[in-house]
């Protein structure tokens, strides 16, 4: 674990200098994303300028669940960015190389290229954070503390569903569209689980965990949500990752080294 | 000719190479326009009212229509090669053949429109008849054939826009994404594909106009529906005209000049 933790680090801080090379794409990565929050920031006033609320949520508390999306969202692309090159290395047979290895493979593949933008895109969100929850609500330590336990539950889910999708293509070899689908089916998590009908959102929250990766943590943040039922989705993500970790070790007995 | 036409061929069979991938594609294809859908229904769905102006048949009808176009207009599969083959080298594989780069990879872009306008077409079917959108179809000929043009356009439009940008990697070629990730922003927030232009306060809607990104997917839909017609409909396409011509002109501009810098890096 502590040899996995330094590599890690070596990896992570060798990624952001490769990044932080080229400082206008940064400026360019930056303003995207933050003309794509502001966007979508303009759709909901839109829904708000009709609807008096979403999901029986305020505009206030759906902004604060795009926010606490965003957060997790970024997180997970700064974390498991290498995920997204996987693919090169299965078809050039590259993966050989990191097989070859005394170093765990996952760390390589899932961790191996953590994205500097988005650490700024984080921090940028922590800051709004911190100054649009104090003047709209009331957090008291409890609430805080459940927030955060979700939030690592998050990411477990998170990772978990990488680990998948690095799985599936060790399996099948080019499976780009299935991180989009992970994508894609994620945007929906922008607004609250609680706005869709009731087989979706049983969906997304029983099979596809995103409800719990996304919406949990912001109910914790506003009280919304009971201890007993903090633990649990806690217990469920460790129980997912764990899967995943074995779904993982399955995939690797499969791997052909293609083209090498 | 002959040889665009097996780079058409050659294309096509290439995307049935990873099966996998191919139908993960179309099943994407389809959860896009059913979570685009239920995005919209779970927002009418306490709210029964008009929101920003729109019904809920009128907007679940937009979103379908959105997804028509998008699958026709925005698939090109260069978008996603140029920029990695420029700056990992394999560019030079290009140069020594008596292939025109541009005309190779529009050539390749005609074929995954192709068969994405196939398979869409039985996919699209399949949803209307489990969503039912209430969408009008075109009722006179001409509306038709100005539809047609105007997705040629918009098509066009699209890749010089694609390509413009991917040249960028003769400059910064490990990070040509940076770019793309902005066009592929403007592209998702100007060009109508989360909600119709219309509902943009009115200064917003000036700035949006001054761009292409419009043209791409909010003015086919207008013209589909007949909300654009006549003289207007004829402005939209001399406006289309003169952004292919810009794009074009541009994308040439990039080309003469990055090819002067090109190294041939990793090769």
């Amino acid at each position: 674990m502590k040899k996995s933790l330094k590599i890690w680090w070596f990896y992570t801080a060798n990624s952001f200098q490769q990044m932080a090379a080229n400082r206008v794409a940064m400026v360019i990565f930056l303003f995207g994303k933050i003309f794509r929050i502001a966007m979508f920031f303009v759709f909901l006033n839109l829904v708000f300028f009709s609807a008096k609320s979403l999901g029986g949520y305020t505009p206030s508390q759906a902004i604060l669940f795009y926010l606490i999306f965003n957060l997790i969202d970024t997180t997970g692309q700064l974390l498991f960015r290498e995920v997204y090159r996987f693919r090169p290395l299965l078809v050039s047979g590259d993966l050989d190389l990191i097989l070859v290895k005394p170093i765990n493979p996952l760390v390589r593949v899932l961790l191996g290229g953590a994205d500097l933008f988005d650490l700024v895109v984080f921090a940028a969100l922590l800051v709004i954070l911190l100054i649009y929850i104090p003047s709209n609500f009331i957090v008291t330590w409890p609430f805080f503390f459940g927030f955060l336990i979700l939030f690592v539950g998050s990411l477990l889910i998170s990772a978990a569903l990488h680990i998948a999708i690095l799985s599936f293509g060790i399996l099948f070899i080019s499976i780009d569209h299935l991180v989009m689908i992970y994508r894609d089916l994620t945007a929906l998590m922008r607004i609250p689980a609680d706005v869709y009908s009731a087989p979706l959102r049983f969906l997304l929250t029983f099979i596809i965990p995103l409800a719990v990766m996304f919406t949990l943590p912001a109910k914790a943040l506003m009280g919304l949500i009971t201890w007993p039922n903090i633990m649990l989705s806690l217990i469920i993500s460790y129980f997912i990752f764990h899967i995943s970790l074995i779904f993982w070790r399955w995939s690797l007995r499969f791997y052909g080294s293609a083209s090498s | 000719m002959k040889k665009y036409l097996t780079v058409f061929h050659t294309s096509w069979q290439n995307e049935f190479t990873y099966r996998l991938n191919f139908i993960l594609w179309r099943v994407r294809n389809i959860l896009r326009i059913l979570l685009t859908y239920f995005l919209w229904n779970g927002v009418f769905l306490q709210n029964n009212n008009i929101i920003a102006g729109f019904t809920k048949p009128q907007m679940l009808t937009y979103v379908f229509l959105v997804l028509l176009v998008q699958s026709i207009v925005l698939s090109a599969p260069s978008g996603d090669s140029i920029g990695g083959e420029i700056g990992s080298g394999e560019l030079s594989n290009y140069l020594v053949k008596p292939v025109g780069y541009l005309r190779y990879w529009f050539t390749r872009d005609l074929s995954s429109k192709l068969l994405n306008i196939l398979f869409s077409a039985g996919e699209l079917s399949i949803l209307y008849l489990l969503l039912k959108p209430q969408v009008i179809l075109p009722s006179n000929l001409i509306t038709i054939l100005l539809f047609i043009l105007i997705l040629t356009l918009s098509s066009l439009i699209y890749f010089f826009l694609e390509v413009s940008t991917r040249f960028v990697a003769f400059w910064m070629p490990e990070f040509t994404w940076g770019f793309t990730f902005l066009t592929l922003v403007f592209i998702e927030t100007l060009s109508g594909m989360i909600f119709p232009l219309s509902l943009f306060p009115p200064f917003l809607l000036f700035m949006v106009h001054l761009t292409p990104f419009p043209y791409l997917i909010y003015y086919p839909i207008s013209v589909f529906v007949g909300t654009i017609s006549g003289i207007s409909a004829l402005a939209v396409v001399a406006a289309m005209l003169f952004w292919l011509v810009v794009l074009y002109k541009l994308s040439k501009f990039i080309w003469s000049r990055g090819i002067r810098v090109y190294a041939s890096e990793g090769r």
